[in-house]
């Protein structure tokens, strides 16, 4: 009897979990591409050069941009059936991926009249690593240097 | 600088970081995976668990299970002077000689109000006071200690034991102790043990009848204590819970060891009352 | 698809430019291969599983980066950096991202 409570309780919480993360991946989905598009308007390297203008360079500043994302219950119990037979971690692929981007994108928030932003770097953390009740989180870090133009007119006169 | 290079904004159509299979097939088709790996691995460990218990001689048993407190029935107190414990002893050596465990039986009591007896290795009978209160005849007691001996005889608790060790390290091993997989395939293995379980309880019982048809030469009282049981619980069944218990109900204990009684012609005769030493002091309640 | 971790590339010339695009895998052994490589923890040595882990989901990563450079229109990707991050325990979770360029 007591195993059957304890099922019960964890097919609620598998449930819980599954629900509640569908609709918070999907809204989040929403919002990232939406303001992708919104951003797509300063261009972003991982070089270390000003690519596609002749336009002096203003001043430059470091911009940057975290996110912690958690995943749900149900997702982390796919995660470890799936650490049994091997293979790809699809339950995780979203997670990371809704970070990175996530990470990215309040990065360029951060910088919104910048030209550029180059030299992009993206770092992650662990908060719960070696933890051994682990949390399944991600933590990322997105930076790099935001590049700020002299507009085109007064690029021809200056030295 | 590239100053010739042109910045052409753009973003891929298809996200190919994250795969589009179904969450939901993909828990179903693992799930199943394991669950049924786990029941073949647990099958086959369960039964060179049996071939092992095999081989553990009597002696061999008694001299590792010698010490009380690994055997594990230090658990329950005991009483060594109390004058009923000499008396369950009579009656288990009486017992033993129609139905021969191959090495001595010690039975010890334990203060408690539920109405059990339990087989631990090393030959110990532990038999709780409330069984006492709960049984009305001699013949209903011998019935419950010739059902402990006959799991002596038929090695149930080095059986039982070992599985016990064999599935946490199995379940461990895959999943790590503790871990939220182990809650998920728990209840499969649960089902598969609690079926063996209930399966090694009836051949108990079988043969706690025959050895009860020989001592007295009939069989009555066989079925007083899961009568006692059955009225304590009421009527209502065990629903859903039945599948992960580890003895069947008493309905159908009883119906079984009536059913064999009639098909081997044991007879139902009187029975003896319980013997005054064993019947609880209502004085003193 | 040209790959290289440097600012440009050798005798060619950038012609325009995408932003930056990325590829990531998080990938797991059996559990057999855990519990050998657990094992060979004790004598030491190469953990091959784990190495064969690493090679296969780098090879993926990569695989899905250059999966969308040419979605975008690119033809290499320069600038190529690799990270990874722990969310799973016994997951290899490789990030690989890079500029997307147009060479001639």
């Amino acid at each position: 009897m007591d195993a059957l409570i304890q099922l019960i309780f964890f097919l609620t919480l598998l449930t819980l979990g599954y629900v509640f993360g569908k609709i918070a991946e999907k809204k989040h989905y929403r919002s990232i591409i939406e303001r992708e598009k919104q951003w797509m308007q300063i261009p972003t390297t991982s070089g270390r050069r000003v690519l596609g203008t002749d336009r002096e360079v203003k001043r430059v500043q470091l911009a940057t941009g975290s996110v912690v994302i958690s995943v749900d219950y149900f997702k982390r119990i796919l995660a470890g059936l799936r650490n049994i037979f091997g293979g790809n971690v699809q339950s995780y692929e979203t997670l990371v991926d809704r970070a990175r981007r996530e990470a990215v994108l309040r990065m360029k928030e951060s910088c919104p009249q910048a030209d550029q932003i180059i030299n992009l770097r993206l770092e992650t953390a662990s908060i719960s690593k070696g933890n051994k009740n682990q949390i399944g989180s991600v933590e990322v870090l997105a930076y790099g240097t935001a590049v700020y133009l002299y507009p085109a007119s007064t690029a021809a006169t200056s030295p | 600088m590239h100053p010739s290079s042109e910045y052409r904004p753009g973003l891929p159509e298809q996200n190919d970081n994250v795969s589009h299979n179904h969450p939901l097939k993909e828990f179903a088709v693992l799930l199943s995976g394991v669950t049924a790996f786990l029941l073949l691995a647990a099958w086959s460990l369960g039964l060179l668990v049996d071939w092992a218990a095999s081989f553990i001689s009597p002696e061999m048993e008694a001299v590792i299970f010698s010490s009380m407190r690994f055997s594990g029935a230090a658990l329950f107190v005991q009483q060594k002077d109390d004058p009923r414990r000499a008396e369950l002893q009579r009656l288990v050596d009486e017992l033993g000689r129609c139905n021969e465990v191959g090495y001595p039986l010690q039975v010890n009591m334990a203060q408690s109000k539920d109405a059990n007896a339990f087989a631990f290795p090393g030959g110990r009978i532990i038999v709780l006071e409330g069984l006492l209160d709960t049984m009305r005849s001699e013949n209903g007691l011998s019935f419950v200690l010739a059902h402990e001996m006959a799991h002596f005889k038929h090695r149930d608790h080095l059986r039982g034991m070992g599985r016990g060790l064999v599935f946490t390290a199995l379940s461990a091993l895959l999943t790590g102790a503790g871990s939220d997989i182990t809650q998920l395939v728990a209840p499969a293995l649960g089902v598969g043990q609690a079926r063996y379980s209930q399966e090694r309880e009836a051949l108990a019982d079988k043969l706690a009848l025959e050895t009860l048809h020989c001592f007295y030469g009939h069989v009555g009282g066989a079925t007083e204590f899961f009568e006692a049981m059955q009225e304590e619980s009421g009527k209502q069944g065990r629903g859903i819970g039945g599948y992960f218990a580890s003895h069947p109900e008493a309905v159908q204990r009883i119906d079984a060891l009536r059913s064999l009684a009639a098909a081997s012609g044991f007879t139902v005769r009187e029975t003896f009352r319980l013997s005054t030493v064993l019947v609880p002091d209502t004085s003193s309640q | 698809m040209l790959l290289t971790n440097t600012e440009e590339i050798p005798g060619k010339r950038i012609t325009a430019f995408y932003g930056v695009v990325s590829g990531s895998t998080v990938r797991a052994k059996h559990a057999g291969r855990d519990i050998m490589a657990g094992f060979k923890n004790i004598f030491g040595g190469e953990l091959k599983g784990y190495t064969e882990l690493l090679q296969e989901s780098r090879d993926e990563a990569i695989k899905r980066m250059k999966a969308q450079a040419r979605q975008l229109g690119a033809n290499a990707v320069v600038n190529v950096r690799f990270s990874t991050s722990s969310v799973a325990a016994g997951a290899a979770e490789i990030y690989v991202y890079g500029t997307a360029v147009t060479v001639e």
